[in-house]
């Protein structure tokens, strides 16, 4: 018997846990505010900060110093929004998991348009700008480069010149490459991340020095020209350079003390990431002028062109750029990953078909899930402009993290006794100001955005009407075995 | 029909002799232990240094059958011969023998140099894999079982690929003739979560339907082993990693654990690692491997 569709709409997952536990399953309790700090960091530098100078500048001028300041405070915000939800809806997965178990089918199906758009384009995004590095560190290193026609996509960018451009070849590449580690069942570490971080966080700092050496304050001059439309414009591309930052909240379950620990780290890491970020920017201005921006595009190594124009030699510009190169790979493997578990979340409630949780006996991760989806982002990353995925993915991110706000002061209200080891502080005042800050980003988006967003989430509702409200788990399951999350803490008014 | 058994001279083990002796006592043939030296040279060489290789060659040959036959006269249930051989590889040598005595077996040892008790693969029974048209087991090193005793089970090495369905019926086929029970063991896996992305549990929920599909693969292996006549055990060694997992398998005496050798393929080597040689690399018991 089918249910309703107006109730079908709101229809929530209940939590059940497995009544068996296997080996390794239960979280130690082990990662301390350091840590996971670090996490939130390692998550979170290399997404943006490494290309989006060039499109964030040219919007607010030399007051891309505020947008930063406002991206990361709606990222810390939401961050910590993010963190009240996850610890109060304890499953596996992320923001369409909890949206699925606290407001509905119709949410979760949103929800998941919007991940979707934030992690496969974002991939794709990232792999574009790592392109651009690649090939300035070839040709600093080796002095050779893969052809203009090989590395640009083909379709021109918002100025309209013709690129001449085929394909951005090694964008596709480091997708394919990412897909075989994770068809191998790769994962990056606490070490690797460490590591990362390191290489991340020298290079930038490398980047910072060099610059302020050559200060010129008339860069600053006109601070405010571009006004608040410019500053909110910039703020929503520079937003997407904070996604990661989540990471954080979603380890709540393997902190000592998520009510002390969680917003330390989230605070802390967000300082570390808005003070790198906001010095790095202020560094470019203080090297170059706002114009120097508006000529570069964010396909290129713009932090490594301005340290070969500022040193007149190549060393340093090649060493920021090997440190990219590096860097990046593993936030495109991360960013990947992450895509291919959201999907593989989506189909076990049925949403998409089932193929996407096949699990194969010899590697022992999904393989049909991680190719499709590498094909996909492989082919954003190869044949769409930068320009046009940023505020794609941030607009997704933003939509994400706000229905997140209103879903804590929603759950508060209809679950007050649900058990919350991490309660956002400053409740109710946090949750709205972060609906606020992310309505005030989002103002700043371009007309073109809206309509790709809408278009997307369209297709995905779609989707859900004509398949997934058919296949949902939900629509059969007799025995809660089904439906029920491999572990966890029980709730009790479930 | 024979038990070619690979023995080495100076290697203070006879892993190998005590299972081609157990494996005969469970399904008697004669086991026949082959010793590989170095070929001479055939040009000529001052001072007759090539001769004089020669002859070691052939003293060492002599001894080190002699003393394997020592070793086998003293299984009194079990007929032997004891051989020696010169040959440039000693894998071509053991395989072009085996061919020569029809051998259905090539049992080989551990070598030296890896852990006590455990199966290592060594460079020339790796060769051997890859190459031979019959069964290779290989004992651990240090392998002895109790005097007199027999092989009693066969735990086979299970994935639900059409690799692992055509080894179950080739295993299947050997224990009906041994008589022995068998159990079906599959490794299930949970990798590590990415530390820096936002989705929870996410190798959880991955290893919860992989174990879904584990079981359903086995309930499927159990009812077409039940046809074939056999009761056998499910089993599945979940862990993070392949020593973690078979950590937890428990043996008794008189177990082997069989392992298909096409998922050793070079190609599924270099790109993915494989996970038969990782089961064998962990075994704590003898291991069929069976092309």
């Amino acid at each position: 018997m089918s249910l309703p569709l107006s109730k079908q709409l709101w229809r929530r997952k209940p939590i059940v846990f497995q009544h068996q536990h296997h080996q390794g399953e239960e979280l130690a309790r082990n990662l301390n505010t350091f840590q996971l700090m670090m996490f939130g960091v390692g998550a979170t530098v290399g997404t943006g900060i490494f290309f989006v100078l060039s499109e964030a500048i040219p919007k607010a001028g030399p007051a891309v110093l505020v947008s930063f300041l406002i991206a990361g405070i709606a990222a810390g915000l939401s961050a910590l929004c993010y963190a009240e939800m996850a610890s109060a809806i304890p499953v596996s997965g992320s923001t369409y998991s909890y949206a699925y178990h606290a407001f509905g089918e119709l949410v979760a199906v949103v929800i998941a348009g919007c991940v979707l758009l934030e992690y496969g384009v974002a991939t794709g995004a990232v792999a574009v700008g790592w392109s651009g590095y690649l090939n300035e560190f070839l040709v600093e290193t080796v002095g050779w480069q893969i052809p203009h026609q090989l590395s640009v996509s083909p379709i021109p960018g918002p100025d309209g010149e013709p690129t001449g451009g085929w394909v951005n070849l090694p964008a596709m590449i480091l997708v394919l490459m990412c897909m075989l580690l994770l068809i191998r069942g790769a994962s990056e570490s606490a070490r690797v991340n460490t590591v990362m971080v390191i290489i991340k966080l020298s290079v930038l700092l490398m980047f910072v020095v060099i610059c302020f050496s050559v200060f010129n304050a008339e860069h600053f001059e006109n601070f405010w020209d571009k006004g608040v439309i410019g500053i909110s414009a910039a703020a929503a591309t520079i937003f997407f350079s904070y996604i990661g930052l989540d990471a954080v909240a979603t380890a709540g379950e393997e902190v000592k003390d998520p009510q002390r620990a969680l917003p330390r780290a989230i605070i802390g890491a967000l300082c570390i990431v808005s003070g790198i970020y906001i010095a790095v920017a202020a560094a470019g201005l203080a090297a170059k002028p706002v114009e120097y921006f508006e000529q570069t595009s964010s396909d290129e190594a713009v932090l490594s062109l301005i340290l070969k124009d500022v040193t007149g030699n190549e060393v340093w510009s090649t060493v920021l750029a090997g440190g990219a190169v590096i860097s990046i790979f593993s936030v495109t493997l991360v960013t990947l990953y992450g895509q291919t578990r959201i999907l593989f979340a989506v189909a076990r409630d049925g949403l998409i078909p089932k193929r996407f949780l096949e699990v194969n006996p010899k590697t022992m991760t999904p393989v049909f899930n991680t190719v499709v989806v590498s094909i996909v982002v492989a082919l954003i990353g190869g044949f769409i402009p930068a320009d046009y995925l940023w505020d794609t993915v941030s607009v997704g991110t933003l939509i994400a993290f706000s229905v997140v706000a209103i879903g804590i002061i929603a759950l508060r209200r209809t679950h007050p006794d649900l058990e919350r080891p991490f309660k956002v502080p400053g409740y109710p005042v946090t949750p709205i100001l972060t609906v606020l800050v992310c309505i005030y980003i989002m103002m700043g988006l371009s007309a073109i955005t809206w309509v790709i967003f809408s278009c997307w989430i369209a297709l995905c509702l779609i989707w859900y009407f004509a398949y997934g409200r058919k296949h949902a788990t939900l629509n059969h399951y007799v025995d809660p075995e089904e439906i029920a999350e491999p572990g966890g803490r029980k709730l009790d008014d479930e | 029909m024979t038990y070619l058994v690979g023995y080495r001279p100076y290697k203070d083990d006879k892993s190998a002799l005590e299972l081609a002796c157990q494996v005969a006592r469970s399904m008697p043939d004669t086991v026949h232990a082959l010793t590989v030296v170095p070929r001479g040279w055939e040009t000529a060489a001052g001072s007759h240094t090539d001769r004089d290789f020669v002859a070691w060659a052939q003293q060492e040959g002599e001894a080190s059958a002699a003393e394997a036959q020592a070793f086998l006269r003293e299984q009194p249930e079990v007929s032997s011969t004891s051989t020696w051989v010169t040959g440039r590889s000693v894998p071509a040598a053991i395989l072009e023998q085996a061919t020569a005595l029809d051998a259905s077996l090539i049992i080989v040892g551990s070598g030296p140099d890896g852990p006590d008790g455990r199966v290592t693969v060594t460079s020339k029974t790796g060769r051997l894999l890859h190459s031979s048209h019959v069964p290779v087991v290989i004992a651990p090193r240090g392998y002895r079982p109790e005097p007199g005793s027999k092989i009693t089970r066969a735990t086979i090495a299970f994935r639900d690929d059409d690799l692992t369905w055509q080894l179950l019926d080739r295993v299947a086929e050997i224990c009906r003739r041994v008589g022995t029970e068998v159990r079906l063991l599959t490794v299930a896996l949970q990798h590590q979560s990415m530390v820096t992305s936002p989705v929870r549990a996410a190798e959880a929920l991955v290893f919860d339907k992989l174990l879904e599909q584990v079981h359903g693969a086995q309930a499927e292996a159990v009812t077409h082993l039940k046809g074939l006549g056999f009761d056998p055990e499910p089993l599945v060694a979940e862990g993070t990693s392949w020593t973690e997992a078979l950590a937890g398998v428990p043996w008794a005496p008189g177990d082997v654990l069989a392992v298909g050798s096409s998922s050793t393929h070079q190609l599924a080597n270099v790109f993915l690692g494989s996970s038969a040689g990782k089961i064998v690399r962990n075994s704590t018991v003898p291991v069929v491997v069976v092309p």
